[in-house]
């Protein structure tokens, strides 16, 4: 479970590809493509996606998604948590 | 024969016998293929007898046998195919529905331009690219050259070329039917190879059937296809078309690089050629409501 302080990092058994401002991500199962679970990652899950770096905690992500586009920080911590936790199988969370 | 070349999907395929090797005879499928030709895209030389592969070597891809009986699909046997890597070469291990005493093995590299094929079991006289060896030879020549090989059925229409893609069910071979009783030009019903050259996108078809002869067309949209009670299109972008198309595709990536390249191929395609759903009905209103899509 996530919390403020966490680093977030991406999963290595995850190829993504940018096409305009979404994501297409296609999990990796054994090195084989796994094209039953892809995910696509709409503007605001691009954000988040592109901030994790292994480097920002959350507190830093849920930040720079307020100053970004103008939500309350409840909002913004929801939004956050509820994609490292959709997203989890994909992340490493420390 | 001792040797030949295929013209297929725009690759140049050459085919030649080892020394006091097999006597090569194509299947009629392919007699419209076989093209003069002192160049090739790749060669494969073909040897008889069996082939080891190394014991260290890593199995990446196991493709089990299916049938498929009115749309349900009926596993026969666990191995049908499997893809091994020894260090830089990749061999392709695999059974022949039609002959179930014959084996063969493709060693090839997806950076060298000839391969080897032994056929075990088969005599002194066989069609070195009998099923499923056609189809996986073809699919890594498609990754070679970064194009896309997909569950589709292909159109021209007055110029125009539709490419209706869905997995089995979906109504490939009832769409392309529909258009070929209106006088359409029908590629192919079943499977297509998207290539882009000199920047134009192009569907080629493959010699499936024994009636196949070879055929491309320029295309212009893609449709992912479903049965409907009312004809209805909605069009798609950005990485929902990329992920429906995906969907669609013959793909055996095996390595995070070989699966960043092709979505990266996928993605450029949906982003030159319009993407649409179509959901429609099993008659002519399809072919109207289309042509006054477009």
């Amino acid at each position: 479970m996530a919390d403020l302080n966490s680093v977030v990092s991406r999963s290595p058994s995850v190829v993504t590809r940018k096409t305009g401002n979404e994501y297409v991500l296609v999990p990796l199962t054994d090195n084989i493509a796994d094209m039953t679970s892809v995910y696509t990652l709409n503007e605001t899950g691009t954000f988040i996606w592109e901030l994790i770096d292994g480097e920002k905690n959350v507190g830093d992500i849920i930040n720079a998604l307020i100053r970004e586009y103008d939500t309350d920080s409840d909002t913004a911590k929801e939004d956050v948590l509820s994609f490292i936790s959709k997203m989890k199988k994909y992340l490493v969370v420390k | 024969m001792i040797n030949y070349n295929l013209q297929i999907a725009g690759y140049n395929i050459r085919i030649e016998s080892d020394q006091d090797g097999p006597d090569l005879v194509p299947e009629e499928r392919f007699h419209k293929n076989i093209i003069r030709s002192a160049d090739y895209d790749v060669l494969i030389r073909v040897h008889p007898g069996h082939y080891i592969i190394p014991e260290e070597a890593e199995r990446l891809f196991v493709a089990p046998y299916i049938i498929e009986v009115k749309d349900m699909k009926i596993t026969s046997r666990d191995n049908f195919w499997s893809v091994y890597r020894y260090r830089s070469s990749l061999f392709i291990c695999t059974n022949f529905p039609a002959d179930k005493n014959k084996t063969a093995v493709l060693k090839f590299s997806l950076l060298m331009r000839e391969w080897d094929l032994w056929i075990d079991g088969a005599g002194n006289s066989f069609d070195p690219l009998e099923y499923p060896l056609d189809g996986l030879i073809l699919y890594y020549l498609t990754v070679i050259n970064g194009d896309i090989m997909i569950h589709a059925a292909g159109v021209n229409i007055a110029g125009q070329g539709f490419l209706f893609s869905g997995i089995s069910g979906k109504g490939k071979t009832t769409i392309a039917t529909i258009f070929g009783d209106s006088g359409a030009r029908i590629i192919h019903d079943d499977r297509l190879i998207i290539r882009n050259i000199n920047s134009d996108y192009y569907m080629f078809n493959t010699p499936v059937r024994r009636d196949d002869s070879p055929d491309k067309s320029h295309l212009h949209r893609i449709f992912l296809i479903e049965h409907a009670q009312v004809n209805k299109i909605s069009p798609l972008s950005g990485a929902k078309a990329v992920t429906n198309v995906i969907a669609n595709c013959i793909q055996h990536n095996y390595s995070s690089d070989m699966i960043a390249r092709f979505l990266g191929s996928v993605s450029i395609l949906c982003s030159a050629i319009p993407v649409a759903t179509l959901q429609f009905k099993p008659d002519r209103s399809v072919i109207d409501h289309l042509l006054e899509y477009v």
